[in-house]
């Protein structure tokens, strides 16, 4: 485990969560295409599942629409399902990375965690930057809309 | 063609990493730095002309010994956009959590009814 760790953490992102919930309605928000359509996409976006067979080696396919009417196509592949515990998902579009998330009953609360593990420590830089630039130019883009709404207003 | 360097191309190289955090712990020079590694002199040589190339080391010569620090002040360049991704994931799980209780006090409300 030790070992495993040194030889990833540069290429990898981790986050948790407890949430205030029982692990059945957790699983079900993440596992319902028609529930994790209203929360999987960043803020302002709207996501489209098209497909969600949750099963090893079932697909999953979603679109997220951004606010500027542009689609982000997302396509996975499910590796590893376990009912109220574990979820493994490669994601094969890019950035391809493996998602793992685990659910952990804690009474009526949840104990979620994220682990994302990119190919390489190279790609894995690569993506952030690309999402910064993503983010940069998506602020800006906001910022326009601020600024014209301001000026229409006057 | 000139290659082109930037902190990204420093920290690609998993050799250039380590020399960089045994450096961070202490300055060190350079054929010290070179014992510690199964390749070549040259090698590494050249690993830390990169790397004073994109800015993350410097050599001073201290009478016949040429010792190298590391300048790291870049690298928080790094970790920001790191932590800037980071964040977007937390959105989600913020997501989560506010989705999570709007379907609790639905499912609440039928149940009152």
């Amino acid at each position: 485990m030790e070992n495993r760790t040194s030889n990833t953490q540069d290429r990898e992102l981790f986050l948790s969560r407890t949430l205030n919930a029982p692990v059945e309605l957790v699983w079900e928000m993440w596992t319902k295409p028609e529930h994790i359509a209203n929360w999987w996409g960043p803020n302002g976006f709207t996501t489209t599942i098209s497909t969600m067979d949750m099963q090893p080696e079932g697909e999953w396919n979603l679109v997220m629409h951004g606010p500027d009417g542009s689609d982000y196509k997302n396509k996975s592949i499910f590796k590893e399902v376990t009912l109220h515990k574990k979820i493994v998902y490669e994601h094969t579009s890019y950035p391809q990375f493996v998602s793992t998330i685990t659910f952990e009953e804690q009474g009526d609360k949840t104990h979620l965690t994220w682990h994302m593990l990119f190919e390489s420590h190279e790609q894995f830089i690569q993506v952030v930057k690309t999402f910064k630039a993503d983010v940069g130019l998506r602020q800006n883009v906001e910022k326009l809309e601020a600024y014209l709404k301001d000026q229409q207003t006057k | 063609m000139k290659a082109r360097r930037d902190v990204y191309q420093a920290i690609a190289d998993p050799t250039r990493r380590a020399i960089i955090n045994m450096i961070a712990a202490e300055p060190n020079n350079v054929n010290a730095i070179a014992e510690k590694f199964d390749v070549t002199r040259q090698a590494i040589s050249l690993h830390i002309q990169i790397l004073i190339d994109c800015g993350l080391l410097v050599v001073k010569q201290q009478g016949r010994e040429r010792i190298c620090e590391a300048h790291l002040n870049q690298l928080s360049e790094v970790a920001q956009w790191v932590e800037q991704y980071r964040q977007h994931f937390e959105q989600k799980l913020d997501a989560l959590e506010t989705y999570i209780e709007k379907i609790k006090k639905e499912r609440d409300g039928e149940q009152n009814k």
